[in-house]
């Protein structure tokens, strides 16, 4: 008995790691592999279009500390980050308790407000190059009616990011919005009503019940829009090639200038791991910080 | 029923099996059949300036496969000049370039780094090529006394101006110097009620450092050598000082592109505007106001730099495409075509017998600005062409850029820049020695 036992349990194991393998194999091949070999290319000079590479030890790592344009690029993404992400939760949780009611209609709305998610972002990107246009577009038409000055937006060095920055708030708050409200479902709404009958205002309510009880969905999106927001590079692409005065560009754009415009395959293989590590550094931050205040609902 | 069917797909599946090893072979099946049709050449190739430049290659390129039976282009529209010079370099990663391709001259000394071009001396000098060319654009595609490209589009910016912005000004003649140049753009500007309306001047965004290079050489500088940039040079500093008093007096945009600043020419948002000559055609025929052509205002001298690309063959693929690639590229840079094509954008024809033929004469009458680049390009040399180019010209951008923002000094920017980019170009060309 305990012999057919092992031979079940092997059999199943064997199974198991079966099918594994596929992925196992796609991730070594296209993730891990990778990995390895950037930072091997990182440690040598390597061209784009030449396959001989030569050894120079940690001389692409010297380069970045005196890069001033990297230490500006890695500002760029931080500024990107911290405005992006708080802005489009923010906006993201304000829209989703709107519109977690049985209203009739709300789908409609729903619909609305995910709707830019749909859109691919090339396109969006092109669409927000002509709202933003100095001469003709209907940013600064709304904003001259509005008796406000008008800007010249992404021709401006200091308008440029803020600029990106509104527009992905556009474009991630459906997303977002989408999947805090699937978590507004979850919340047992007796919670709510005790709370009115003790005289429990709105906002009161929303951070105090609504606010712990998604936390552990909030804490996704949080570790969601990280991932987006430091991956961002479709927007720069399109709208702004990192301009004016490099005050746009990021780590990937920058990464895939030194690597493809420059042909220097060493360098932009020292950014990228630079950047693995950083993103994995801040991950582990927003784990251990955010992450330990996470409400289980008693799961725990 | 189910049985049979079950049957009937296990014959397909084995008959599929023992077909396996024959669709192995069909490689060099196709392969043999091909060899005794035409010869296939990819190209890649960009548009490079204002108008439908795109739609002109792709006709040309049909005509010449019309008239050539044994060969066969595929014309691919790549992008921009740095899109097409990424791909090429990427496919040359691969071993697998294109036959042929159409990369700013700029990019010469970077494609040899990489040993990527066919040597076409002894072919162009069995030819007519070094007896017919204009020496000056041949020159661009020259490392060593060696010719690695058939100029084919070849260009320097030129100032355009806004005829009837000019007359409501009370201006009737183009700036000359660059203190004309900014007392007329002070006079174009238009605001109303400190709303601007029209700038006076733009320089085109995206390539304002070869705008840069020509003003470099309107101040007797010639800011790059073969092995070193100069861009800390005090005429360097002088012309990037004029373009911050333009930007401060409010005259001219801090920042623009490429093709949004001829768009803004053409939607009367800017009274002047420097651009590449190749724009001409489309400038002159889509704006609404009568379109002006002058010189670049000189300061020291007239000056301006070579821009616009030659056609250069690929090194690595059989002797059969390299043949077909020069026939290719021989036509497409022969008299008639230059002349058709210099006529329907604006770029110079290389040839001076495209210049010389009638069609070209009675055109030049009726167009004489279409000549206003010819005759600069007697003032022109080569753009940035350094290892490393498209690096040092990002350097060079970023530090443009940040001074017209405002954000650094332009003597400090320069040196910067200057100091990147040389330790690029040493970086570049250690590789090249070892």
């Amino acid at each position: 008995m305990s012999h057919s036992f092992a031979q079940v349990w092997r059999k199943e194991v064997l199974l198991a790691y079966a099918l594994l393998l596929p992925s196992a194999v796609f991730l070594a091949v296209f993730t891990y592999w990778p990995i390895l070999r950037s930072f091997w290319f990182s440690l040598h000079d390597v061209m784009l279009g030449d396959s001989r590479i030569f050894w120079l030890g940690a001389e692409n790592y010297l380069r970045l500390l005196d890069d001033g344009l990297f230490w500006k690029v890695l500002g760029n993404t931080a500024f990107y980050t911290l405005t992006t992400i708080p802005l489009s939760i923010t906006v993201a949780l304000l829209l989703a308790v709107a519109l977690d009611s049985k209203l009739r209609g709300m789908s409609i709305y729903r619909s609305a407000f995910f709707y830019p998610v749909m859109i691919p972002s090339v396109a969006a990107g092109m669409v927000w190059v002509f709202l933003y246009a100095p001469g003709y577009g209907p940013i600064n038409s709304a904003l001259e009616f509005l008796g406000l000055p008008r800007l010249d937006w992404l021709y401006d060095s200091a308008w440029a990011l803020p600029a990106i920055v509104l527009m992905s708030i556009w474009k991630y708050s459906g997303y977002f919005m989408l999947i805090l409200l699937a978590a507004l479902k979850l919340v047992p709404s007796d919670l709510y009503e005790a709370a009115r009958l003790d005289g429990v205002g709105p906002v009161s309510r929303l951070l105090h019940i609504t606010v712990p009880l998604i936390s552990p969905t909030l804490y996704f999106v949080i570790v969601i829009g990280l991932l987006h927001s430091y991956q961002i590079f479709d927007y720069v692409y399109v709208m702004t090639q990192g301009g004016p005065a490099d005050s746009t560009n990021v780590l990937t754009f920058y990464i895939y200038q030194n690597g493809f415009q420059y042909q220097d395959i060493g360098y932009a293989s020292t950014i990228a791991n630079t950047l693995l590590v950083f993103v994995l550094g801040l991950i582990g931050l927003v784990a251990l910080t955010l992450g330990r205040r996470v409400h289980y609902m008693g799961e725990r | 029923m189910s049985s049979s069917k079950f049957t009937l797909s296990r014959r397909k599946f084995l008959a599929a099996t023992a077909a396996i090893p024959a669709i192995g072979l069909a490689p060099g099946l196709i392969r043999s059949a091909r060899a005794s049709g035409p010869v296939k050449l990819q190209f890649m190739y960009p548009v490079g300036v204002s108008g439908d430049i795109n739609r002109i290659v792709s006709g040309m390129v049909a005509d010449f496969n019309a008239q050539h039976p044994g060969i066969e282009v595929e014309a691919i529209y790549a992008g921009s000049y740095d899109n097409t010079e990424q791909k090429v370099i990427t496919s040359l990663g691969i071993n697998e370039p294109p036959s042929l391709w159409l990369p700013i001259n700029s990019a010469l000394q970077t494609f040899l780094g990489l040993d990527a071009l066919e040597d076409i001396t002894d072919l162009a000098k069995a030819d007519d090529i070094y007896d017919d060319f204009l020496p000056g654009f041949l020159n661009t595609c020259i490392s060593d006394d060696r010719l690695y490209g058939l100029p084919f589009q070849p260009s320097t910016p030129v100032l355009y101006y806004n005829k009837d912005a000019f007359k409501a000004a009370g201006i009737n003649k183009a700036p000359d110097t660059w203190d004309e140049l900014f007392e007329v753009a002070k006079a174009v500007t238009l605001r109303e009620n400190g709303e601007l309306k029209r700038w006076g001047l733009t320089i085109g965004g995206g390539w304002h450092d070869w705008m840069f290079e020509c003003y470099c050489r309107q101040n007797e500088l010639v800011p790059w050598q073969k092995d070193k940039v100069l861009f800390d040079r005090p005429e360097a500093v002088e012309a990037l000082t004029f373009w911050k008093q333009m930007v401060d007096g409010g005259v001219m945009p801090p920042a623009s592109t490429w093709q949004g600043s001829a768009n803004d020419f053409l939607a009367g948002h800017t009274a002047m505007l420097y651009h590449s000559t190749g724009s001409l055609t489309n400038l002159r025929t889509s704006a609404s106001f009568e379109v002006g052509v002058a010189f670049m205002p000189k300061n020291k001298t007239y000056g301006a730099a070579q821009g616009g690309g030659p056609l250069m063959i690929a090194k690595n693929q059989s002797d059969e495409k390299k043949e077909a690639s020069w026939t290719f590229a021989r036509w497409m840079t022969n008299t008639e075509n230059q002349a058709k094509w210099s006529r329907a954008t604006g770029y110079l024809a290389v040839r001076k017998s495209a210049w010389a033929a009638p069609e070209m004469q009675s055109y030049l009458a009726e167009v004489p600005a279409a000549k206003v680049a010819l005759d600069q390009s007697q003032y022109a040399g080569a753009f940035l062409q350094v290892p490393g180019y498209h690096r040092v010209r990002e350097h060079l951008k970023s530090a443009l850029d940040r001074t017209l923002a405002g954000e650094i000094e332009a003597a400090a920017a320069l040196t910067e820049a200057n100091n990147n980019s040389n330790r690029e170009i040493q970086r570049v060309m250690r590789r090249q020695q070892s």
